[in-house]
């Protein structure tokens, strides 16, 4: 993508009267690290960057807004804000305009056609990150890393993250402005993760994920990152009554992660940020994706295509099949 | 403090005296390695790198039974607490972190479950000879082979481990693995003092927090505040895996007549650790909890127990989802001071 | 004092007495505790503005001001609102009912240093219940002081807390006692109006004397304010705070105010040191 352009229009956006600012990706403070950037003014538009090391999804923060009583005397500030996203991240804001989470009219959509992104980890593993920055872009057949002003190019199978090698819409589904014209889509690979658990006895799952579990330390980064998390009021956090207990064991960290797997079931867009974030490395994309393949296989639905449309489970049709009620 | 050597190959008969004694060392791989108990027979390879949970769940648990009870009872039972546990390849900024913490768990009056557990554990550290990308310990008081906290610190010289008790529990395991263990002679300690210097020369990361404990505060209204917190998500990884947070939050929890009341880690980013019930919250986002946890640890803390509440063992930088990196806050603390 | 070696545990206490002081969704409702084993309640000693942490037992627990002053006897007060979990646990309590208390916890009003002055206590709605120890205390050694104005006030004469003993004392010529609502109601026969305008009216001089306030933020910020109006400096006021509490003992982390926990260095500021504390009125 040409990075002139995209901080060309940021800060034509940003610099707008009506948008209170743009959220896109940034350089982090050292090796590989990329930090989600709030762009202001013009000025700050020129730290934008746009590569394959931008997997945050940023669409969160559409609804992380910690919105505090205003003032007396003091206007709401109603300012749009600009999102860029990816393929997936575009996913997200589709299903949260069907879900009425935003208003189309709060939100400027700059799409990015994603050739897919590395998975942090593994980059790490394989090509150890160091404290001076270095930055990372997609070439024909692959990756380049540039560190130090030398270039090591990576074939992108070898990088690839899971959630893009599963991709469907690498192109974003709704946008206002894109940057770019859109990628080649590619053939998605088989979801073989959720294959193997499925394939799995019911001891064997019931240990798989009593092992993943007891890993959980509870920091809900998992609930915090995901676009689709944003309950005003989540019961996790509900004391009177209590309905899910502090105390971290396994019993709680299933019933927390469980009840966060279903209350994502039809809207799970598979962006990967809750097992990309997670401390304890916990596997949770399985999780959701298996519930999205139960979905997508028993219903034919899949969320965040239609931000017009109806949103799974919160809709009803008189000739819906009911056979599972009897 | 007596110093002597231990052959690597003699390291399983050295951990073989342990036994009769919980162990504890970390475990798993790289990203993955945590604190897990040691199989029985079996002597844990003690590699590089730091575990991605801080041992400091041996001395405060995630998640503590304080005492049990029947409802509607008036009797309450304390747990017994646990067995002897020696923690082998700790860190030296997670053993100071302890030291550090005892601060806070002994102010005025003890905290009988931390100290009781502190009693009953013994901690072998391992120098750093490879700190981490994030590691910035030299510069906030620690370094890589700092004896603070520990019982007893090896360092890795090659084929052997050089072993220097700090505490009288740390004499204790030098007695009793007596046979196991040489004299090391002057050559080997000055081998021992080259290896740390250079481990300590191999830190990038630093802070320079001169003044910034008395000038803290006085950034309550910088916009800096605003900026560090923006793309905060509120989640609990920095305070949950920083081996210095020592929050906790207390419930009753009940299943049947049968209940407990339990304490568990909290963490001052999320929203509800402050919010009254009235609904009224003192910090009501993120940009006040993000500025609360930097004063705390580098400003408040250091005000009571004269020690900034941070070892820089780099977990928060490493872990954190969105990059808010505690070196660079300071770093701008610093200029706007 | 006989302590249990372990903070965390608490006394068993009994119920002896309780009433309603307001009613609503919102209901205030004074206990009278008395510890069920005898060695505690001898070498229980609390100073007014102390606190406590009180509640049930597979419910939780809630940090409360002791609303009595040791001079009243061997029992302990409290005055709760119903607000969430545990104060909601509280309030299903009645006389013979056990309650679970550990403390006393805090700072409390340093009431020998106020010997021989005129102590001045300004509270609103429930914000009355850590004020009415310093009342009670100084009526008791009553000689010791230069005098005692009362100033209280709530929303409704409804809303007023420790009602049938203000009105005692409001006819009481000794002392300058005055009760205020903020809309006037038929049969009301004090004052009509917001407490620090009553402040402003009542018009105390600040000579050797010595100013405490406690109830919502918003009244605080205007009783400060028409204190100095009134000359009072910040030396001679006094405040008490609340946040979120768990421990009681500066363990847990929740409740401090820039580097004041307000469990161990308060409840009770002086307005000197409070106004250099910037997350002191968040």
């Amino acid at each position: 993508m040409d990075l002139d352009k995209l901080r060309e229009t940021a800060a034509e956006v940003a610099g707008r009267d009506d948008v209170k600012y743009l959220i896109g990706w940034k350089k982090g403070s050292y090796g590989y690290r990329i930090a989600p950037a709030f762009v202001e003014d013009v000025e700050a538009a020129a730290e934008l960057i746009f590569s394959p090391l931008c997997t945050a999804n940023l669409a969160t923060y559409l609804t992380l807004v910690e919105k505090l009583p205003l003032p007396r005397g003091q206007e709401p500030d109603d300012r749009k804000v600009a999102l860029m996203v990816k393929g997936c991240d575009s996913r997200a804001v589709a299903q949260l305009l069907a879900e009425k989470g935003i208003h189309r009219d709060e939100v400027i959509v700059i799409g990015c056609p994603c050739p897919g992104m590395v998975d942090p980890d593994l980059l790490a593993e394989k090509y150890p990150e160091t404290e001076e920055p270095a930055e990372l872009k997609w070439s024909d057949d692959g990756f380049v890393i540039v560190r130090d002003g030398e270039e090591t190019a990576v074939p992108r199978d070898e990088l690839l993250a899971e959630k893009c090698r599963l991709c469907r819409y690498p192109n974003p589904v709704v946008s206002d402005i894109m940057l770019d014209d859109p990628v080649e889509t590619w053939e998605p690979a088989e979801d073989e993760g959720v294959t193997e658990i499925e394939e799995k006895e019911v001891d064997g799952r019931w240990a798989y994920w009593q092992e993943q579990f007891s890993n959980c330390i509870r920091c809900y980064s998992c609930r915090n990152v995901c676009p689709l998390c944003y309950c005003q009021d989540c019961i996790l956090d509900r004391l009177n009554p209590t309905w899910v207990n502090r105390s971290v064991n396994f019993s709680e960290n299933t019933a927390f992660n469980i009840a966060r797997a279903f209350h994502l079931a039809g809207r799970c867009i598979e962006c990967g940020e809750c097992e990309r974030v997670c401390p304890a490395n916990i596997p949770l994309g399985k999780l959701n994706r298996k519930l999205a393949r139960e979905i997508r296989d028993k219903y034919g639905f899949e969320p965040g295509l239609e931000p017009e449309g109806e949103p799974f489970q919160a809709s009803y049709k008189p000739d819906d099949p009911e056979d599972f009620i009897l | 403090m007596s110093a002597m050597l231990l052959n690597k190959e003699k390291w399983p008969d050295f951990v073989g005296k342990l036994t009769g004694k919980k162990l504890w060392a970390p475990q798993g791989k790289g990203e993955e390695m945590r604190f897990a108990p040691v199989t029985e027979g079996e002597a844990p390879a003690l590699e590089y790198g730091n575990t991605r949970v801080p041992p400091k769940q041996a001395v405060f648990p995630q998640t503590e039974t304080m005492f049990r009870f029947q409802l509607g009872g008036e009797e309450v039972e304390v747990p017994e607490p646990e067995e002897e546990t020696v923690l082998l390849g700790v860190r030296p900024c997670d053993a100071r972190s302890m030291a550090i913490v005892d601060n806070l768990f002994g102010w005025e009056e003890d905290d009988p479950y931390y100290f009781k557990r502190r009693e009953l554990v013994t901690l072998v550290g391992l120098a750093c000879s490879e700190p981490g990308l994030n590691c910035f310990c030299t510069s906030v008081g620690g370094g890589p082979a700092s004896t603070e906290g520990l019982d007893l610190l090896m360092t890795d010289l090659g084929e052997h481990y050089f072993l220097e008790a700090v505490t009288e529990k740390g004499e204790a395991l030098l007695k009793e693995a007596g046979d196991l263990l040489e004299e090391a002679g002057d050559d080997k300690v000055k081998e021992k003092d080259k290896k740390i210097e250079e481990s300590a020369g191999k830190i990038k990361r630093s802070v320079d927090h001169e003044g910034v404990p008395e000038s803290l505060p006085g950034l309550w209204d910088d916009p800096l505040w605003q900026s560090v917190s923006a793309s905060c998500l509120g989640c609990g990884t920095c305070t949950y895996l920083c081996p210095t947070c020592h929050c906790f939050d207390i419930q009753d929890e009940v299943e049947g007549f049968d209940a407990r009341r339990c304490r568990m880690w909290d963490s001052c980013m999320f929203g509800e650790y402050t919010l009254h019930t009235s609904g009224h919250n003192p910090r009501p986002t993120r940009r006040e909890r993000t500025r609360n946890r930097i004063n705390h640890k580098y400003s408040y803390f250091v005000d009571k127990f004269d020690v900034i509440a941070c070892v820089g063992c780099g977990r928060c930088i490493n872990l954190c989802p969105v990059n808010i990196d505690i070196v660079e806050i300071l770093r701008q603390v610093k200029e706007a001071i | 004092m006989k302590t249990n070696e372990n903070p965390y545990i608490p006394y068993f206490a009994t119920v002896e007495d309780t009433w309603f002081e307001t009613g609503g969704e919102r209901a205030i409702k004074t206990f009278k505790v008395v510890f069920d084993d005898e060695e505690v309640r001898k070498n229980w000693s609390h100073r007014p503005g102390q606190c406590a942490m009180i509640g049930v037992l597979g419910v939780g627990e809630s940090m409360i001001s002791i609303s009595c002053s040791p001079t009243e006897g061997e029992f302990l007060r409290f005055s709760v609102m119903k607000m969430g979990k545990v104060t909601q646990a509280l309030h299903q309590l009645e006389a013979g009912d056990k309650m679970t208390v550990r403390g006393p916890y805090g700072n409390s009003f340093p009431l020998e240093k106020w010997e021989g002055k005129h102590v001045l206590t300004i509270g609103g709605g429930i914000g009355q219940a850590p004020m009415r120890p310093v009342v009670e205390y100084v009526k008791a050694n009553y000689e010791k002081y230069g005098g005692l104005t009362m100033i209280y006030g709530a929303r409704t004469s409804g809303d007023l807390c420790f009602k049938n003993e203000f009105e005692e004392m409001a006819r009481d010529e000794e002392l300058s006692c005055h009760l205020t609502i903020d809309i006037e109601e038929e049969q009301w026969g004090h004052n009509v109006g917001f407490v620090p305008q009553i402040l402003l009216d009542v018009n105390p001089s600040p000579e050797n004397a010595i100013a405490v306030t406690c109830g919502p933020p918003i009244m605080i910020r205007f009783v400060l304010e028409n204190l100095k109006k009134l000359g009072f400096e910040d030396d001679q006021i006094y405040t008490t705070l609340e946040n979120r509490m768990k421990c009681g003992i500066g363990k847990c982390g929740r409740c401090n105010a820039g580097n004041m926990y307000v469990c161990k260095d308060g409840p009770v500021f002086n307005y000197a040191t409070l106004k250099e504390i910037p997350e002191a009125f968040a």
